[in-house]
């Protein structure tokens, strides 16, 4: 008799510790590598290894992956430039940073076994809540007290501003949820699909031969959904730093 | 059968040219036998357990070698054509500036000669202005002698002048006083006489 054990679709997205080190010194030391931290590093691992394999020995002449890269990085410099504008140079080597960030790890993920750090609310939201909180000291910084005219419409009658604020508040302090939550939700919503179809499909190959015969088709759908998948890591990463681009012109110049 | 089978010592070969060996290691066949063969193991041992997560890898696999495979062929022609640009560009730059530096060498090279060159100039120049000197000094002397010969013929015409007009003068003076001494009578009569005398005397000489 065969116990059939299905894991939940979500499980995929816990964080569990793989190593971890306990020691009764340092006010009890509690070290732990988590799978989280594991991708983070692989992550990091490859976009150093990219950049140091694309620099290609700094020659002049670049090879085809750093070709990729200088095209990414004019194509990633052109959306900075049209977004912020005069002052993007300052900013550029954070979007870069944050964009092959957010891509590789969409990237990774799409690795069958592996885990989709980009998919995990501390990741996503921890990077939205800290750009936002730095967006809106740098805007304080900037404009000083004149920030808070950023919460009231041009033209506005004197009656509705308490109003209009609230809804420019709530909208504002919403950024830092929405940045996060869409790369959050997409990602959880791709993989869980993926893998809620891929066990309806495994099942159906396990049937019979006539069943995993038809199980082609909808087998189909699903390499699609996997093509999908790689889109959607993709344009979310895009997504993701062209909206701080916009948080970040919004913080510069106030609307 | 129509065909023969190979003579055993000849099959024999073929399956030892066949066994992979340094450098070509690992053959098609033997990669595909292991594989197999690994995968087989893996999962009767319940080394590998086949599950949904299985049919996400075949999945992935043939999704990334597709795309691999689409890919591949225009970004590597996209990328070849940029680098050949890029190097286009550079070696452009290059041949131009071997150019450049080659026509530097060039004029250079014309001006090679510019030392000799000049000190023959200049040697020259001071021929020159010596045989300009000279000839100065000698158009100089021709103007004088000019000068000196304009001025002797002034005077050799001068004296020319004053001998015509004293001859003249003489004449006349000779002729007026013989038109005087004829007027004389005495004169006349002299003359008649001497004149007689020679007449006289041809005659006695019978010259006549």
């Amino acid at each position: 008799m065969t116990n059939l054990f299905i894991q939940s679709p979500l499980s995929q997205f816990e964080v569990v510790n793989l190593i971890g080190v306990n020691a009764p010194i340092l006010g009890n030391l509690h070290l732990n590598l988590t799978n989280l931290g594991l991708y983070a590093s692989f992550v990091l691992f490859i976009i150093l290894g990219l950049h140091i394999y694309g620099n290609n020995d700094s020659r002049l002449i670049p090879n085809k992956w750093s070709i990729s890269l200088e095209s990414s990085y004019q194509s990633l410099n052109t959306m900075v430039r049209e977004q912020i504008g005069s002052q993007s140079e300052r900013y550029f080597p954070f979007i870069y940073s944050l964009f092959f960030f957010i891509l590789i790890g969409n990237l990774i993920s799409n690795v069958p076994y592996s885990f989709a750090i980009t998919a995990s609310g501390v990741v996503s939201l921890g990077l939205s809540f800290t750009i936002f909180i730095g967006v809106t000291i740098l805007a304080l910084s900037i404009h000083k007290l004149k920030f808070f005219a950023f919460f009231i419409p041009a033209g506005t009658p004197l009656n509705l501003v308490p109003l209009l604020v609230l809804i420019e508040l709530v909208s504002y302090l919403a950024r830092a949820v929405s940045l996060g939550v869409r790369l959050f939700a997409n990602l959880t919503a791709g993989h869980t699909l993926l893998k809620i179809l891929s066990t309806y499909l495994f099942k159906l190959f396990s049937g019979s031969l006539f069943i995993a015969i038809l199980t082609l088709i909808p087998f189909a759908i699903f390499l699609a959904l996997v093509g999908l998948e790689i889109a959607v890591s993709l344009i979310q990463a895009f997504v993701f730093t062209l909206l701080v681009c916009s948080y970040l012109r919004d913080a510069i110049e106030l609307h | 059968m129509a065909t023969n089978p190979p003579p055993p010592s000849e099959r024999a070969s073929e399956i030892i040219q066949k066994l992979p060996s340094s450098p070509n290691l690992i053959t098609k066949t033997g990669t595909a036998l292991l594989g197999v063969g690994a995968a087989a193991t893996a999962i009767s041992q319940e080394l590998y357990v086949v599950n949904e997560e299985t049919i996400v890898l075949i999945a992935s696999i043939m999704v990334f070698t597709y795309i691999g495979k689409v890919i591949q062929e225009p970004y590597s022609q996209w990328a070849e054509g940029h680098i050949q640009r890029i190097k286009k560009v550079l070696n452009d730059a290059r041949a131009e500036h071997t150019g450049a530096v080659q026509e530097r060498i060039d004029s250079v090279g014309q001006m090679k000669d510019v030392v000799s060159v000049t000190e023959n100039l200049f040697a020259l120049s001071k021929e020159t202005a010596k045989l300009e000197a000279e000839n100065f000094v000698q158009l100089q002397k021709v103007t004088l002698a000019s000068e000196l010969k304009s001025v002797l013929d002034s005077w050799v015409r001068y004296e020319q002048h004053v001998k015509e007009s004293e001859q003249a003068d003489l004449t006349k003076t000779v002729i007026e006083k013989v038109v005087a001494a004829l007027k004389d009578e005495k004169t006349q009569k002299d003359i008649l006489t001497s004149a007689i005398t020679e007449v006289e005397q041809l005659v006695k000489s019978k010259a006549i």
